[in-house]
């Protein structure tokens, strides 16, 4: 089973749209990296540019409406993520656990709906995005 | 460059019920463009936080913490990865998204880091050891 790993940085919200990440802290992201590769579980993984930078869509009156960035109201921006595929929801934790956060920072751990995680109705739908995923593979 | 494209939670979602096949059909036809477009790299959907679980960092502590989270609209419900030429053209192509839940909805728009946005800091051997990485993981699909 597949589960996505979202990492919460302390102070990402309210960071100027040019920051970047201490090097220091890329360094030991990329010994953590190596390690989630070595054990064969890592399925992707990226980081996100300051939320000062993003753009906020919202469809609240069934019409697109877009706001840029910085949002003063956001208290727990994402910064990033891991995809990892293991046995169970402990497994997918103690990964999580041994990720170098710093002080109040925090990842959640969220399961990946997959295939057969869903109604029998459902699942004809999902044959269709299957066919487009597959496409998408090989576009890359 | 590219962006991630991230779909909020609600009440609904938080609990969840599935979407109708109206808006699943929706949905498959806004992802179909997206792939034919070739600007589509991925795309998931998550599960409930109900079923989902925070560890908190705090120097050598952990610790865990079980969902569901209260703050619902800052929780994720799902993602695509899109290839744009722009962050203008990636709204373009949010705005063309059917409303991804029933009600009301907030979809947010983030660049992704590439290496180049990290400069000098980011060494040659940082760098080979990232390709080396993505090389592996791009081998296991």
């Amino acid at each position: 089973m597949r589960f996505m790993m979202l990492v919460y940085p302390k102070g990402y919200e309210g960071n100027a749209p040019e920051t970047v990440p201490d090097p220091q802290h890329v360094i030991e992201m990329g010994k953590y990296n190596q390690e989630l590769t070595d054990a064969g579980v890592l399925r992707a993984m990226d980081g996100l540019d300051s939320p000062g930078k993003g753009a906020r869509v919202t469809f609240d009156t069934g019409k697109a409406v877009v706001r840029d960035g910085p949002f003063a109201e956001a208290k727990e921006v994402l910064g990033g993520f891991w995809v990892i595929e293991v046995d169970s929801r402990e497994e997918a934790i103690g990964w999580a656990k041994r990720a170098p956060m710093n002080a109040d920072e925090f990842i959640e751990v969220r399961k990946v709906h997959d295939y057969a995680d869903w109604p029998d109705e459902v699942k004809k739908e999902i044959e269709n995005f299957q066919g487009l995923r597959e496409k998408a593979e090989a576009k890359r | 460059m590219r962006f991630m494209v991230l779909v909020k939670a609600t009440k609904e979602s938080e609990a969840g019920v599935m979407p109708s096949e109206k808006l699943l059909t929706e949905m498959g036809n806004f992802n179909e463009k997206l792939v034919q477009a070739g600007v589509m790299l991925a795309g998931e959907g998550l599960q409930p936080s109900s079923k989902g679980a925070r560890v908190r960092f705090s120097g050598d502590k952990r610790t865990v913490v079980d969902g569901p989270f209260a703050e619902t609209k800052e929780l994720i419900a799902g993602f695509w990865i899109l290839q744009c030429k722009s962050k203008e053209e990636c709204i373009e192509w949010v705005k063309r998204c059917p409303n991804p839940m029933e009600g009301e909805s907030e979809i947010e728009i983030r660049q992704v880091f590439e290496a180049e946005d990290f400069g000098a800091e980011f060494t040659p051997e940082a760098r080979a050891q990232e390709e080396r990485m993505r090389a592996q993981i791009e081998g296991r699909k």
